[in-house]
Order: C-alpha cells, then sequence, then structure tokens
C-alpha cells in the first residue's frame, strides 16, 4: 500500500504539474481539494483520467471523485480495490 | 440612450432549418433537430447532436462551388448563412468594399485538420489544409465567396464569440468607423471538441434539458447565423427594410474559473444589467430572456442566479433554445440572436422543448408555446474563460 | 488614447517600458525564469499553456510597472488581446491526447487551452477584473489595426482603461509579446 501511494503521488505531481512539490511534500490525509493542495474542477477531470489511463478505472459520473478523491490515501484504497491494470 | 444600431438583414442555418423560414416553423412546430450523429465521422455514437442536415458536398453543390475545391464546413455553413443576410440587406458585390466582416469561430479548419492531422506529419498529400486550419482562415475563406469586404476579423471567445464579434461591429458603428458591418459567427462539430467536452464530463448521453431538475449536461450542435448591422443614416439613405434594433449590448467577466460559472452568477448578471443601462430599457420592460442554458448542472444554476439577481420577483419569461439546436458553441450567439429577431417579427415565446421537473434554485422556462406581442429581447452568450455576453434586441417601430 | 506601459516579451528579450530586463534563459524556460524572479507565488501558473504564461507573465510585468496593486474587484479595465495563431500550440498539445486509438485519453486540462480567451480569463481572474475581455485574431501585428479596434472598445463608458496588444505563440519556443496599458 505505502508503494502504491508514493507512485500515486508522484503521478499526480507529474500530472497537474504541481512545480515544486515532492511526494514527500503530499500528506496522504490531507485533502486534495480546497484548502490542502487546492485543486480545482479541471484537476479533478485530470484524476478521472489518470486513474482510467495508469489503473484501468472507469468513472462515469464527476461527482463520484468527490470521496474517492478526498486524500491520496482514499484514492490509493480506492485503486487497489478497482484497478485493472 | 444612443443613436440605434439597426439589423437589416439576417441569415441562419442549423440543425433546426436552412434559412429564416425554415428555423421560424421548426422553432414554432416545437420540432427538435438533436438526434444522433450521421455527418462526423466517429465512435461516439452515443451522444445526441445537432447537425446541419447536409453533407460538405451538399452544401458546396448549393453555392455552387467545385468539389475540388478546399473548404471546411465552418466556412460551408457560413457561407449559406452569410448569403441569406446579404439578400435579405439587398447587399450587393459592388457593395462590399465599403463593408466590415466579423466572424466568431474557435475552431476554425479543425475539421479538415483533424483528418488529416498525421498525414501532414507523414506526407504532403493534404498539406494545402494546414492553410485553412486558422481560425482567421476560416472567416476570410466566407467572406471571398461573396467578394471583397474592407476588412474581416475573427473573434475568439469560445461560446460567446458571435455575440462578441455582434458587439464589436456595433461598437465600429457607433463610433462612426463603419456604416455596415456584418457580424456573427459559425462552428463546425468536431472530433477534437466533442471529445474535449467529453474529458470535461458535460455531454449528456440524453437530449438536453436545461432549466430541468434532471439536467446532466449539454448536447453539441453546429450551425451558422450573420446579421447586417447598420447605421440609421446609411439603413435610411438606402431605404431598406429594419429587421430590429439592437439597443444594447454588454459584456463582462465573471473573473472566477477557466471553465465553471460562478455561483452567483456575477459575469451575467454585469452583462445583462449593462446592455439594459446602454439602452435606457428598464428589467419591467423586457418581455422575454433568450438564455445561455446549455443544460449543464453549472451553468443553469448560475444563470438563473443572475437573472433572480436582476429582475428580483419579475424575472421575464426565458427560455434555452438549445434543445432544438444542440449547443452551436461558438456560433450560437449570433443563431439565438436571429431566433430572438423571429420572436420579435412573429409575437411568440420560444418553448424550452424537454423540460419537465423545476430545479433547486433555478427559473421555471417557458414550456409551453405561448402567443405574445414582444418589444424587447435579452439574449445571453457566455464562453469558457469567463467571458460573458448579453444583447437587447428590440422591435423596430416606425416613428 | 494614451499607452502608460509597455511590455515586450520574445523568446529571448524581456524590455519593460523601453527597458531591458537581465534575463539568462531562453523560450519557454525565459517565461519560468521571469515567473520566478518577478512573480512567485501563483502555483497555477505552471498548468498554464505557453500562450497563458506568457499573457499571464507579460501582464504582471505590466501592471507591476504600474505599481500599487491591490486586487481589489474592478469593472473599469478591459483585456483586450489579439494574435494570428489563436490557440495552435494547444491544440497540438491537446491532439496528441486524441491522436492515437490505442492510447486515447483525451486530456481535460489540456482542452481547456484550446480556447485562446482563456488567456484573458486568466489574467481577469488573477486581478478581479468584471470588465469587458475579447480576444481577437487578425492576420499580422498591426498595431494601427490594434489600436483602432481598442479605440472602439472604450465605447462603454465603464471602460476607463485596456491591456491591450499582441499575444502570439506557435510553439513553445516560438512566441511573442507586445502588449501595454492604455488609458481613454
Amino acid at each position: 500500500m505505502d508503494e502504491l501511494i508514493y507512485k500515486l503521488k508522484q503521478e499526480i505531481i507529474e500530472a497537474l504539474n504541481l512545480e515544486d512539490m515532492t511526494p514527500e511534500d503530499i500528506d496522504e490525509n490531507a485533502s486534495l481539494f480546497g484548502e490542502g493542495l487546492g485543486l480545482d474542477s479541471i484537476d479533478a477531470l485530470e484524476l478521472i483520467v489518470l486513474m482510467e489511463k495508469n489503473y484501468g478505472i472507469k468513472l462515469q459520473d464527476p461527482n463520484q471523485g468527490k470521496e474517492i478523491f478526498k486524500s491520496v490515501k482514499v484514492m490509493a484504497e480506492f485503486i487497489q480495490q478497482n484497478r485493472t491494470k | 440612450m444612443t443613436a440605434p444600431i439597426y439589423i437589416t438583414g439576417c441569415g441562419v442555418v442549423s440543425a433546426i432549418g436552412l434559412n429564416q423560414k425554415e428555423s421560424l416553423e421548426t422553432l414554432m412546430g416545437e420540432h427538435s433537430g438533436v438526434g444522433q450523429l450521421t455527418y462526423l465521422k466517429t465512435e461516439h455514437k452515443e451522444f445526441p447532436v445537432g447537425e446541419v442536415k447536409l453533407s460538405d458536398a451538399e452544401m458546396r453543390n448549393r453555392l455552387g462551388i467545385s468539389d475540388n475545391a478546399i473548404t471546411t464546413r465552418t466556412a460551408l455553413m457560413g457561407m449559406l448563412a452569410l448569403d441569406e443576410a446579404l439578400k435579405q440587406a439587398e447587399i450587393t458585390p459592388e457593395m462590399l468594399p465599403e463593408i466590415g466582416f466579423i466572424s466568431g469561430t474557435t475552431v476554425g479548419g479543425m475539421d479538415m485538420s483533424e483528418q488529416f492531422y498525421l498525414d501532414y506529419i507523414n506526407n504532403d498529400a493534404h498539406k494545402e489544409y494546414i492553410s485553412v486550419h486558422d481560425c482567421g482562415n476560416c472567416s476570410e475563406m466566407t467572406a471571398k465567396h461573396f467578394g471583397d469586404f474592407a476588412f474581416v476579423t475573427t473573434l475568439s471567445t469560445a461560446c460567446s464569440s458571435a455575440a462578441n464579434a455582434i458587439i464589436l461591429g456595433a461598437n465600429m458603428i457607433r463610433c462612426g468607423e463603419a456604416e455596415i458591418v456584418i457580424v456573427g459567427g459559425s462552428e463546425c462539430i468536431t472530433k477534437f471538441h466533442l471529445n474535449g467536452f467529453n474529458s470535461l464530463m458535460i455531454l449528456d448521453t440524453k437530449p438536453c434539458r436545461p432549466f430541468d431538475a434532471t439536467r446532466n449536461g449539454l448536447n453539441l450542435g453546429e450551425g451558422a447565423a450573420y446579421l447586417v448591422l447598420e447605421s440609421e443614416k446609411s439603413a435610411k439613405k438606402r431605404n431598406v427594410k429594419i429587421q430590429a434594433v439592437l439597443s444594447g449590448y454588454g459584456n463582462a467577466c465573471d473573473a472566477f474559473h477557466q471553465t465553471a460559472s460562478s455561483p452567483d452568477g456575477e459575469g451575467a448578471y454585469r452583462a445583462m444589467k449593462e446592455a439594459l443601462e446602454i439602452a435606457g430599457v428598464k428589467t419591467t420592460e423586457v418581455d422575454y430572456i433568450n438564455a445561455h442554458g446549455t443544460g449543464t448542472p453549472n451553468n443553469d444554476v448560475s444563470e438563473s442566479q443572475a437573472m433572480m439577481r436582476l429582475f428580483g420577483n419579475n424575472i421575464p419569461p426565458a427560455s434555452s433554445t438549445k434543445p432544438f439546436t444542440g449547443h452551436t458553441t461558438s456560433a450560437s450567439g449570433s443563431i439565438e440572436a436571429v431566433f430572438c429577431i423571429l420572436a420579435l417579427q412573429n409575437g411568440f415565446l420560444p418553448v424550452n422543448l424537454n423540460y419537465s421537473q423545476a430545479m433547486d434554485d433555478g427559473i421555471i422556462p417557458v414550456h409551453q408555446s405561448t402567443k405574445k406581442d414582444l418589444k424587447h429581447i435579452l439574449c445571453n452568450a457566455f464562453g469558457f474563460g469567463g467571458n460573458d455576453s448579453s444583447l437587447l434586441l428590440s422591435k423596430f417601430e416606425q416613428k | 488614447m494614451m499607452i502608460l506601459h509597455r511590455v515586450y516579451i520574445s523568446p529571448d528579450k524581456v524590455i519593460v517600458n523601453g527597458k531591458a530586463l537581465e534575463l539568462t534563459e531562453k523560450g519557454s524556460a525565459l517565461l519560468t525564469q521571469i515567473y520566478r524572479s518577478h512573480i512567485g507565488n501563483y502555483p497555477k501558473f505552471f498548468k498554464m499553456d505557453t500562450l497563458c504564461k506568457l499573457g499571464f507573465v507579460a501582464s504582471e510585468l505590466l501592471l507591476n510597472a504600474e505599481g500599487n496593486r491591490n486586487f481589489e474587484p474592478r469593472e473599469d479595465r478591459a483585456v483586450i488581446l489579439f494574435n494570428r495563431s489563436a490557440s495552435l500550440q494547444a491544440d497540438t498539445n491537446y491532439q496528441s491526447t486524441i491522436q492515437d486509438s490505442e492510447n486515447f485519453f483525451p486530456s481535460p486540462a489540456a482542452f481547456v487551452y484550446t480556447l485562446p480567451n482563456i488567456v484573458t480569463g486568466e489574467i481577469a481572474i488573477r486581478n478581479k477584473y468584471f470588465g469587458e475581455t475579447s480576444f481577437i485574431v487578425i492576420e499580422e501585428n498591426d498595431e494601427k489595426l490594434i489600436e483602432q479596434n481598442l479605440s472602439v472598445a472604450f465605447q462603454d463608458t465603464d471602460t476607463k482603461s485596456i491591456i491591450g496588444g499582441w499575444l502570439d505563440c506557435t510553439d513553445e519556443e516560438n512566441f511573442e509579446a507586445n502588449i501595454f496599458l492604455m488609458e481613454k
């Protein structure tokens, strides 16, 4: 699980162009949106693409993201359970 | 109140008709032009769209253009609409060097570029299409078909492009920089933006339902429309029939987010307010609002809030005509402006098709066919980038 | 009409009000260098396409030259930009995400920038400008034509000043900004 979390952090940094950030800077329990990493709705859509591209998970409803993207840890758990690749 | 800007000609092409007459019949008959994809070659058959019911070859044939000529669908639709507008305004080719042309488009020649993109890289077979990729080139091509205009300018502010083309032309006439300017926009559906809107997860797989509780996104459409804007002096001198008056307009920025509208509809509110202020028209005098009403959860709440803020408890009848045509993106501002002119001239409120259930925090749109004498209509067009514009179209009354 | 301040940026030159800034980088790296040395604290910069980055740093230098920045909402300032290539670099970038049917993942973040007017929106968001924004595509950087188009924008009596001018980008290493702050 820790390995997946670390890899996911790297992927998020790359996909969302979080310049000047390292995986160590991201608290796996902190919120990705709002106060936490300060991501916005376009970033959420980009994370949906990331899950499909890297893990074969297809979300149909953007509102599902609200739960899944609560934190990197929640996201990693969801990927662990649902990944097809 | 400043000198009026007259509209002396219109032309419109969309999923509900190839001219004003067909559009009027379909609007009054309440038939949607949205259906399954036919002309665009894509695997995305799940999304209903509002296509213009002609192939490129059929359009070329109507326009008397050879099949070997290099054309784009955006330019062809533009030519069909411009032809109708020029004829109605009685503008002959000799007059064009004195007339400006401002067209709104964003996708430009992308329909051809995406078809031949790999060829560009691999060989020279279709390299002539590279030159028509630019948005600017589509406007030039449309204009050139009829002759040499005084100038050709392209406006590119996403889905408010055509509305802003209308505003730029009106300002030029007001300044005395031009007597006649032809304004509007054209845009065809492409895989490029179909996939793009899909990636934003704002396309509905069912027919769109603006201002409805169950709304779940927009349907893409395509088309073109142009309006001939003319100064009072010129219209009188030419003794041409005046179709309607552009009495006000506003362009404001929502300054909130690249693609999302602010929850309180700040930009929309400011744009509508400014349009009324320019015209010196009170909120109680507005008879109908043709809403931007895309059918996305976000737009319809935001636009409703803007209307509630501006009109309080007296919101005029409002509807979105996008269930008829789909969202014609860059062209929507001028296509819907022509629909408003048809409504003014024929005294009816266009119906918001597919409406059944009131949404939270939203307006209740016109959902029953209504005959009504109309004097002032607000027509909204909002674009990504927070670019919100509103036009006030008024009935022409002989003094 | 009077031009108060002017900023010029090309891949190897940055000039603010006639004075060259001493910067070492070239091309898109130059834009990042301007951001780091003169702006900072706006991480959204790194998500932008090249046209937006260019417009963002150019407008920041222009507004820093004006001084007294307070970021209070205002509607008396318009942002009206012109170019030839619309959003060509972003178009190419987004197209690459839908080109290959085996690797077909349309990027929403890339698609957003295929609208050239996103840059006027980004400048408005940064500075809380609620006035007019527009983006106009013309054949070439014809300052006379640009000024003519800007002068008509003052028909809107709310508009007292405009950030206007040329902002063109064909790819990450080829761009030109020549923008100014103009008063009625």
